[in-house]
């Protein structure tokens, strides 16, 4: 049951296990602090139950998002990526990621995802312009974000507080033009031998 | 229960229910609801999709199967138009291993037996991406007429991509049975895939982040 | 606001759905509804319009709707997009000239040019189509006038006074579209003179 099939990770609809299980480990655990610019104080199950919801009846209410759960290769659940708000007038479109298993930080899972995400956005929806935010801190976000295409924009100085510390808040574009396409650059980042590594061959 | 030569049209619930959280997330049915946004369906979704249908008054989805039970896809009509009685048919192989098959032709012809000779509808219309030939051959085999061509109307993988118009009036319907004799229908021999297994469903009501 | 040559597109205000009653029992909406023929009740077109508002507010309106408002201030008639598909760039127009003096004589013309315009320009759709029916000769040939490609014939689809119609779909394409100046020439769309 897959939508966008990558190379370590696929793109497929949320399912009932992420909803119970997993989005609560992930909100309470460090991902979030990176994948929500440092938010990072506890919340419970029905506090996050309540958001869920909300964020569910939400298209409805003309909520544009489109979101998908990030499985990995060998079956786990690791995340999740979306584009967080779509702007049609504007054919723009501000993506989000988050990968709740620091398991599987780097090894090229965020990058896989991430050109999954945005070959969709600019061949299904026909989007113009891409964009998303990082912390000044996630130098893994950054380099992720640079070698598949995205370029910083503009720096907000102490946005965030994180640890104590003020963190600049980083936001980086991509417009159609710029974008190689997602063949190119998964020959270019070495991703099959990435998940050959991991993973062994592909069946 | 209606029964066809190679199908039958089924209530969409159980088995149907279970599979569509597959179904809806794969290309037959973005082929056959070329309207939608393509996106992901997480259960919830597929849920509120057959309950928007059941309460649907201009349209319904039945399922169909094959003469061994095994669930095939879905049939449906929809956008009923009372006054002049016409509907949009609508008609996709879940399982794609039919996808082609007489099994998926007769779903069709069992749709346009419904439509015309048990609700009185006086014409169906059908569209389909101009290079989903399987599903074109299967509106020409059932008697659809091509009726023009949407040029460049809808978003396809990084192109826009005609869209092909089709009608069929029930004057050009000759009746199920007239119409599968002249079409020596065959079964395709598929065996029947293992029953789902069912889920547990204490927590409805999840919702998706 | 767009302001036209003989008309402008004004929100559909107040002032335009006060005249939905006349306009839906007569003859403007025996046309665009493919031969259908109304009896609407005050009570029921303000039901429908306050359906309308509601959906609006849950974001739930999938078209954008202009009013057609002559030079002096008079409303006749509706102008929009019936039905954006925001993901395919594509715009089903709609439209209804609801005072029949005003059928004939540029406006539906200009109002029209006014919509694919603002469609075009702001919000960066790719094509523009919309459904007529072969009894509805007036719209065919603006359509033919204003560049539009016949795309489709539905057979037998619109019953009107015991006859049966085709519904037809008319496409215009965004190269196809040479901008609202170029077309006014080319048709040769005037102003009127004030009697």
């Amino acid at each position: 049951m897959t939508i966008l099939h990558g190379l370590l990770v696929d793109l497929e609809p949320f399912t009932r296990e992420y909803q119970k299980e997993k989005a609560h480990i992930y909100w309470n655990n460090e991902s979030r602090v990176w994948a929500m610019m440092g938010e990072c104080e506890p919340i419970t199950r029905a506090q996050l139950n309540r958001i869920m919801e909300e964020r569910a009846g939400a298209a409805e209410r003309g909520y544009t998002g489109v979101h998908f759960m990030m499985r990995a290769r060998d079956g786990n659940i690791i995340g999740s990526m979306g584009l967080n708000w779509v702007d049609y007038w504007n054919r723009a479109a501000w993506l989000g990621a988050w990968i709740g298993e620091e398991g599987y930080w780097g090894g090229g899972h965020g990058t896989d995802a991430l050109l999954l995400m945005v070959e969709y956005a600019f061949q299904w929806l026909d989007m113009r312009r891409l964009c998303l935010g990082t912390m000044d801190i996630n130098e893994r976000a950054q380099r992720n974000v640079e070698k598949v295409g995205f370029r910083l924009e503009s720096q907000e100085r102490k946005a965030a507080l994180v640890n104590g510390r003020w963190v600049d808040g980083l936001n980086y574009g991509m417009l159609r033009e710029e974008w190689l396409g997602r063949d190119p650059l998964v020959e270019r980042l070495g991703l099959r031998e990435k998940a050959e590594q991991r993973y062994g061959r592909e069946s | 229960m209606i029964e066809g030569t190679l199908v039958d049209l089924v209530t969409f619930e159980d088995d149907f229910a279970i599979h569509m959280e597959t179904w809806m997330n794969e290309e037959a049915w973005f082929r056959a609801r070329l309207w939608e946004r393509r996106e992901p369906h997480t259960e919830d979704d597929v849920k509120k999709f057959i309950e928007k249908m059941e309460k649907n008054e201009h349209g319904a989805l039945i399922g169909f199967q094959s003469k061994d039970g095994d669930p095939i896809g879905g049939v449906m009509f929809d956008h009923e138009w009372t006054r002049v009685r016409k509907a949009d048919a609508i008609f996709f192989a879940g399982d794609t291993r039919y996808e082609g098959t007489d099994e998926h032709l007769d779903g069709l012809l069992m749709l346009l037996r419904y439509c015309f000779e048990t609700r009185n509808l006086h014409r169906l219309d059908a569209s389909a991406l101009t290079f989903d030939e399987v599903r074109i051959d299967l509106l020409r085999r059932a008697g659809f007429v091509h009726e023009g061509t949407l040029r460049q109307h809808i978003r396809y993988d990084g192109d826009y991509v005609d869209v092909e118009v089709f009608g069929i009036l029930a004057d050009e319907w000759p009746g199920y049975e007239q119409k599968v004799a002249g079409l020596d229908l065959k079964p395709s021999g598929i065996e029947p895939k293992p029953k789902p297994e069912k889920k547990d469903d204490k927590d409805a009501g999840g919702a998706k982040s | 606001m767009l302001e036209g040559l003989l008309v402008d597109l004004v929100p559909y205000g107040k002032a335009f759905t006060d005249l939905e009653h006349r306009w839906r029992n007569h003859e403007a909406s025996f046309y665009g509804s493919g031969g259908d023929r109304y009896f609407v009740t005050q009570a029921m077109v303000r039901r429908m319009m306050q359906e309308w508002a509601e959906e609006r507010e849950r974001g739930e309106d999938p078209g954008v709707a202009f009013g057609i408002r002559t030079k002096d201030g008079k409303p006749i008639g509706y102008m929009g997009i019936n039905w954006l598909v925001p993901y395919y760039r594509l715009a089903m127009l709609g439209a209804k000239i609801g005072e029949t003096e005003y059928w004939g004589g540029g406006y539906g013309t200009d109002a029209l040019l006014l919509l694919l315009e603002y469609a075009f320009d702001w919000l960066d759709i790719r094509k523009a189509w919309l459904m007529t029916t072969t009894m509805n000769h007036r719209v065919m040939r603006q359509m033919e006038k204003v560049g539009f490609t016949l795309e489709a014939q539905q057979r037998t689809s619109a019953l009107a006074d015991g006859v049966w119609y085709d519904w037809l779909a008319y496409g215009l394409l965004r190269e196809e579209w040479p901008g609202r100046a170029a077309v006014i020439e080319r048709i040769g769309l005037q102003a009127r003179e004030e009697a």
